[in-house]
């Protein structure tokens, strides 16, 4: 008997989007059940119906063959389903086993019993290889063994299926390793895991079975032994998708951009970046590889101009950057696609013809003495929703009514609409679906094929593999490796460098970093 | 694409209908429940309910008192969009309103007011005074950090009370202990705007001219404007705005500077009017403030503004009408004003309440309902 079933799930969205649609889900008790599909395809719904943050308008839940009904996650929590999220939700400044044991505390009359907590939270976290200190506050762990805390926090409420929603999204290679010898070691000991994912490969790694979904349905529920990457890709997207891309080869003597000894402090007075020095060159893309938070993405935007930089050097287009304001950059050939489109990227409330010139109003061909050429910005919102074939009503529409993946297409018809001597991307893809994935590494690679220096930065190592000419390893604010990318560079050996277990002598690195 | 304009008129439609729908079914839930208070409290609610809603329109004065309260809930009303429109919540046009009066009383109680120049100069000087006044929390903000509500909030009462003591110890007034200033001369008055003949005097005078004119003004600074779109953009994700080069604390201060001079605009209308021509303590008697209910309900659009005003002024008229006629006092209006701002800063809509009665008539129906059903 199936231990938890969900039977023609339909889920209406007020305002009319349909995320599921006669979803039907089988999970047998102690399998590793992945979840795929494109962002958008009904996924993390399904899993919120499961664990009771969403009603569902049709359809039938059964757990352990009787039919459930989950008004909330407290429901669905008692009756042995816990959830690990994206976004963790621990408290910072509490230490491990305060954050597990929160809300269920054991007691020694009205106080909380520390040590009757610790030892639970030492036993459980040994039994099911979860290895954490319970005794640090949960601020200051890596990312990986916070998740490990979230998993810790469902076991230690009697979990019987665990559900994790896209839980390497934030994890190294190492780090996904490690979850994935948990994962096992807790199936082995009867409990069952519901797994969302993106990446396919670690799909077909840990899982026994694979549902797919695709716009609110359900596709299929297949044996992992029985397709391939590349059968499921296409069982996903709904036809064959290549995920390769072509690049020609470029004139990459032109040095475009370059970084010397900078320094970056964030608001907390950590030192962020910790003297740098990069290059990047005409017709070239510069992969910047590290887990995030180790001054990547800080560097990208004291590039930007987009904040402020304790030390160092900043050069465009062989003029010196450094005291620029993000305009004069601008006009010095910067484009910049920023790592989180909603918060940084777009205004969602205006709309998309205002959101395409909103980078050039200091350009006469849209402004004129202060005033607005709305015939201009209509034109040319229109001639951009055509050439980058964004799927929006008209240049009237608020950019907030789009998908994810037509949001991106927006950012970067802006960035890349006039062909840019420097572009940062940060994040190009992430929560973006496949066909829009194929279409931006796509257009990412046309500018670099034109001619355009490329600074990219990306958590999703295929991707950096995917595109880079270079890469550049980021370790605690400092490069500590560089590749010339070719086809024998594996993942594993990025991540030794990503994790600070070793570090290339300036002698090794010399001939990647130009 | 040829029909994009067309889709882009009809969703442009479809949004304005839904917002006015949105408007109206507050107001009608508000004045519901108003209806029950005076039900409870008054000896004869329906006569109460009558004054309210259709005294106004039987005498000129009293369409006069309506369209001047219009003409000032607009400009105020059109001060709050202008920064609301850019999130910067600075309250401060109640101060600028004072300084503005101030300022106007200057001129005109000077030898310039016997002159053709006292009214354009009056205004002018109003605007300059409200638009430092709206200046300072900008500025306070942008080099300081300090938050525009509470400095502006402060600043109101340090122009209450400046305005207060120059009227009471400084400012030539006819007798001694009367709370007003000097009467100005008819030259520093702005002028009726329509006269009845032998019938009683109507407040309405060109400041109604000067509120189309502003909102137009407004409406055209917000969206033909480089500077509106920056402002917008601002107001709608500062970090954006940042990330595009937009100059995100120019913006901020120039749009609170603007929303003052409109606040100072409003003060000269205040005592150059014909309601005063004169300046007395607390003249603007809290309608600086009610701008704020304006532009929420008008959703900060300028063009709505008015028409937002001219149903709040008709309301706020006819309780003081009520106030007058029936036992019931003015400040019931309080209650729907308050069931307004509630129901439309809530994203209250009519799916919301459906939902509600729904969820609480059937808590269990929902996962049961047959597949399918929910598709279409």
């Amino acid at each position: 008997m199936a231990l938890l079933e969900a039977i023609g799930i339909g889920k209406t969205y007020p305002g009319g989007v349909v995320a599921n649609d006669g979803v039907n889900l089988v999970i047998q008790p102690g399998e590793v059940h992945a979840v795929v599909g494109e962002n958008g395809a009904g996924k993390s719904t399904l899993m919120k119906i499961l664990f009771g943050l969403e009603q569902p308008n049709a359809g039938t839940l059964l757990l352990d063959g009787k039919s459930v009904h989950f008004a909330g996650p407290r429901e669905a929590i008692e009756a042995g389903i816990g959830m690990v999220f994206q976004h963790f939700s621990l408290v910072p400044s509490f230490t491990v086993y305060e954050n597990v044991v929160m809300g269920s505390e054991p007691r020694a009359g009205i106080r909380l019993d520390r040590r009757k907590a610790i030892a639970e939270v030492q036993a459980l976290s040994d039994r099911f290889r979860l290895k954490v200190d319970p005794l640090p506050p949960v601020r200051s762990l890596p990312v990986g063994q916070q998740q490990r805390v979230e998993i810790l926090k469902s076991l230690y409420r009697n979990a019987r299926i665990l559900i994790l929603d896209e839980p390497t999204a934030v994890l190294a290679p190492q780090e996904v390793q490690e979850l994935f010898v948990a994962i096992r070691s807790l199936v082995a000991q009867g409990k069952t895991v519901i797994f969302i994912a993106h990446k396919l490969p670690e799909v077909l790694e840990i899982s026994d079975r694979i549902t797919v979904m695709r716009q609110g349905k359900t596709v299929g529920s297949v044996k992992t032994s029985d397709v391939t990457e590349q059968s499921l890709a296409a069982m996903m997207v709904g036809r064959e998708v290549s995920l390769r891309v072509d690049r020609k080869p470029t004139d990459q003597s032109q040095r475009v951009a370059s970084v010397k000894g900078l320094r970056v402090v964030n608001a907390r007075g950590t030192e962020v970046v910790a003297g740098l020095d990069l290059n990047v060159h005409a017709g070239e893309i510069v992969g910047l590889v590290g887990v995030e938070g180790n001054g990547q993405a800080e560097t990208l935007e004291a590039i930007a101009g987009l904040r402020s930089i304790a030390g160092g050097e900043i050069e465009i287009a062989s003029q010196s950057a450094t005291g620029l304001s993000v305009l004069e950059r601008r006009g010095l050939g910067l484009a910049s696609i920023p790592e989180d489109r909603i918060a940084e990227g777009l205004a969602t409330g205006a709309s998309v013809a205002e959101n395409l010139v909103a980078t050039r109003l200091n350009d006469t061909r849209y402004v004129r003495n202060g005033l607005l050429d709305l015939k201009a910005i209509k034109a040319n919102a229109q001639k951009l929703i055509e050439r980058f074939s964004i799927r929006v009503g008209g240049p009237g529409y608020a950019v907030g009514t789009l998908s994810g993946g037509n949001m991106q297409k927006v950012v970067v018809a802006r960035e890349l609409s006039e062909q840019p001597k420097l572009l940062l991307v940060n994040q190009p893809t992430r929560g973006v679906d496949l066909g829009a994935t194929q279409f931006i590494w796509r257009t990412i690679t046309d500018a670099r094929d034109a001619g355009t220096a490329v600074l990219l930065s990306s958590a999703d190592l295929s991707e950096l593999l995917a595109l880079s000419d270079r890469l550049l390893v980021f370790y605690r604010g400092k490069i500590v490796a560089a590749f010339v990318n070719s086809p024998d560079l594996t993942p594993e050996t990025l991540g030794t460098y990503m994790l600070g277990l070793s570090t290339q002598t300036p002698a090794e690195m010399q001939v990647a970093l130009k | 694409m040829s029909n994009v304009p067309t889709i882009d008129r009809a969703s442009r439609w479809k949004a304005i209908r839904t917002e006015v729908g949105r408007a109206v079914g507050a107001l009608a839930i508000a004045l519901a429940v108003a209806f029950v208070v005076v039900l409870l409290t008054s000896k004869s609610p329906f006569e109460a309910l009558n004054v309210l809603l259709t005294q106004i329109p039987a005498r000129p004065r009293t369409i006069g008192l309506w369209l001047d309260d219009v003409a000032k809930l607009t400009i105020t009303g059109l001060a709050f969009s202008l920064v609301f429109q850019a999130r910067q919540f600075s309250m401060g046009v109640q101060g600028q309103v004072y300084v503005g009066g101030l300022a106007a009383t200057w001129v005109a109680l000077s030898p310039l007011g016997t002159t053709w120049a006292a009214i354009p100069l009056g205004m002018a000087a109003a605007m300059l005074a409200g638009a430092i006044w709206g200046f300072i929390p900008g500025i306070a903000k942008a080099k300081l950090g300090a938050n525009e509500i509470v400095s502006s909030l402060m600043l109101n009462y340090i122009a209450i009370e400046l305005c207060n003591y120059l009227v009471r110890a400084v400012l030539p007034k006819p007798q001694a202990g009367v709370l007003t200033t000097n009467d100005f001369p008819d030259t520093a008055v702005i002028p009726q705007l329509i006269k009845f003949d032998g019938l009683n005097i109507t407040r309405l005078d060109y400041g109604f001219v000067f509120a189309i004119v502003a909102v137009i003004v407004v409406w055209f600074a917000l969206y033909r404007t480089s500077w509106g779109l920056k402002l917008r953009l601002v107001g709608h994700n500062p970090r954006f705005a940042e990330y595009s080069g937009i100059k995100s604390t120019f913006i901020m201060v120039s749009a609170m500077t603007a929303a003052g001079a409109l606040g100072g605009l409003l003060g000269s209308m205040f005592v150059q009017g014909q309601g005063y021509g004169k300046l007395t303590v607390l003249f603007e008697g809290n309608l600086a403030f009610e701008g704020i209910l304006v532009a929420i309900v008008a959703r900060s659009r300028p063009l709505a503004v008015p028409v937002v005003a001219l149903f709040y002024g008709y309301l706020r008229q006819g309780a003081q009408l009520m106030n007058i006629r029936t036992d019931v006092p003015a400040e019931v209006i309080g209650v729907v004003t308050a069931i307004i701002i509630l129901l439309v800063s809530s994203s209250f809509s009519i799916n919301f309440i459906k939902r509600l009665f729904r969820r609480h008539a059937a808590p269990a129906a929902t996962a049961t309902v047959p597949a399918g059903s929910a598709a279409k």
